[in-house]
């Protein structure tokens, strides 16, 4: 393709721009282009516009993007859980609120899980020794710290709005909070008798993370 | 891959081929404080990537916390073989391209090059004077858009995007010289 006359088709003139000519084809073009103005003009374009692509700032971040983490922590820690029922842990899609009932019955769930792991664990196998991370570990005690924090938080919005409640909200509440507060108490021991068992580790989290969410719904309990 | 990876923060993302730095092995064996720091590393180009390739603000902030999840997911699955920082990046382009044959709209128009749409006017009706590169972007049909973004923007070759989202690679350049043509009507009128 040099004849003047003959301009380049649109494949040419994308691949000339691109660059993804093999060398002797590209050279052939690059000589049309030298006499042909028409064509010459239209790949500088072309190239000016992939110079632009390629040298195109980040999109400026919105601010929205700091508050995208809670709600992905939110679901990271919910992996961490064995759903024992279909959605009852974990679900897809886009979240939406529930209610203090379908979250109790979810805290039940996962709670007997943990009971039942921990007493899994405790009969008979030895601590486990693979894992002697301590940045984890110290991790997992800042995660556990946090939790607390927050969940006391709640627990003090809960007693201020107590008053307001149902007497049966309140009951069903208090009872749940006495399962999960059960739960983590046992995991804590579970843990500090086998401080580098992994699994133990996450249980623990999760309880935490139950009742914090626990918490949650109830104050948006009427 | 023949491009780049763009902004992600080299004190978290750049670690050498073959060695997985403190971060991600901390990330890895489940500290979430440590997959924090790599979501504040890496959110902004993950979030660039995203609005370029759906267009809109909300879609790529639902897109930008799914691949993190996901990224956590399987995150074991990273061995250092490359940077975290393309690891993301090919995760983030892959649950991109998910959710965009999700929709049946989109979906269609990668497949069929739809270019109803392309031209010089904006949803007004009024002739630009110019706008820029991302504001055009948007005006692009999907199936446009996403191969122009994963070829002029981020690097990849016509046979990496034919892979990724099972359209021909003919398909994928035919859709590329489409795009530019209308990104240059939009952007040099």
């Amino acid at each position: 393709m040099t004849d003047t006359q003959v301009h380049l088709s649109e494949e040419e003139r994308h691949a000339i721009a691109d660059g993804s000519l093999p060398g002797e084809q590209a050279v052939s073009l690059e000589a049309h282009l030298r006499t042909c103005e028409a064509c010459a003009d239209d790949v500088a374009r072309i190239r000016t516009l992939m110079t632009r692509a390629r040298d195109a700032s980040i999109v400026a971040p919105p601010a929205a993007l700091d508050e995208v983490w809670p709600s992905i922590r939110s679901r990271i820690e919910a992996t961490k859980i064995v759903p024992l029922s279909p959605d009852a842990i974990r679900r897809k899609g886009r979240r939406r609120a529930r209610g203090v009932g379908s979250a109790i019955m979810m805290a039940a769930a996962v709670i007997a899980a943990v009971t039942l792991a921990v007493r899994s664990n405790r009969s008979g196998r030895e601590p486990t020794t693979a894992n002697n991370d301590t940045s984890s570990l110290i991790a997992v005690a800042d995660s556990a710290h946090a939790y607390e924090a927050e969940a006391q938080t709640l627990l003090n919005q809960l007693e201020l709005r107590r008053s307001m409640l149902r007497p049966e909200a309140v009951a069903a509440i208090d009872h749940d909070l006495r399962i999960v507060d059960s739960a983590i108490a046992e995991l804590k021991d579970a843990v500090a008798h086998d401080p580098n068992n992994p699994a133990l580790r996450r249980l623990l989290a999760s309880s935490y993370r139950q009742k914090v969410d626990l918490l949650k719904r109830a104050g948006n309990a009427g | 891959m023949n491009g780049h990876v763009r902004g992600s923060s080299d004190a978290v993302a750049t670690n050498d081929v073959g060695v997985v730095d403190d971060v991600v092995r901390r990330a890895q064996h489940g500290d979430v404080e440590a997959f924090e720091s790599l979501y504040r590393a890496h959110s902004p180009a993950m979030y660039a990537l995203c609005r370029r390739m759906v267009g809109t603000d909300g879609e790529a902030l639902d897109l930008v916390q799914d691949v993190f999840v996901r990224a956590w997911e399987r995150l074991t699955t990273f061995r250092g073989q490359s940077s975290i920082a393309t690891w993301l990046h090919r995760l983030g382009v892959n649950v991109v391209l998910e959710q965009l044959r999700s929709s049946k709209r989109d979906a269609m128009r990668l497949i069929e090059g739809d270019d109803s749409s392309f031209g010089s006017r904006s949803p007004g009706g009024q002739i630009d004077a110019r706008i820029d590169l991302d504001a055009a972007l948007v005006r692009l049909p999907g199936g446009a858009r996403t191969v122009f973004v994963l070829h002029d923007i981020e690097g990849y070759s016509h046979d990496e995007i034919a892979q990724m989202t099972g359209i021909a690679p003919g398909t994928a350049r035919a859709q590329l010289w489409r795009a530019r043509r209308a990104l240059l009507r939009l952007l040099d009128p």
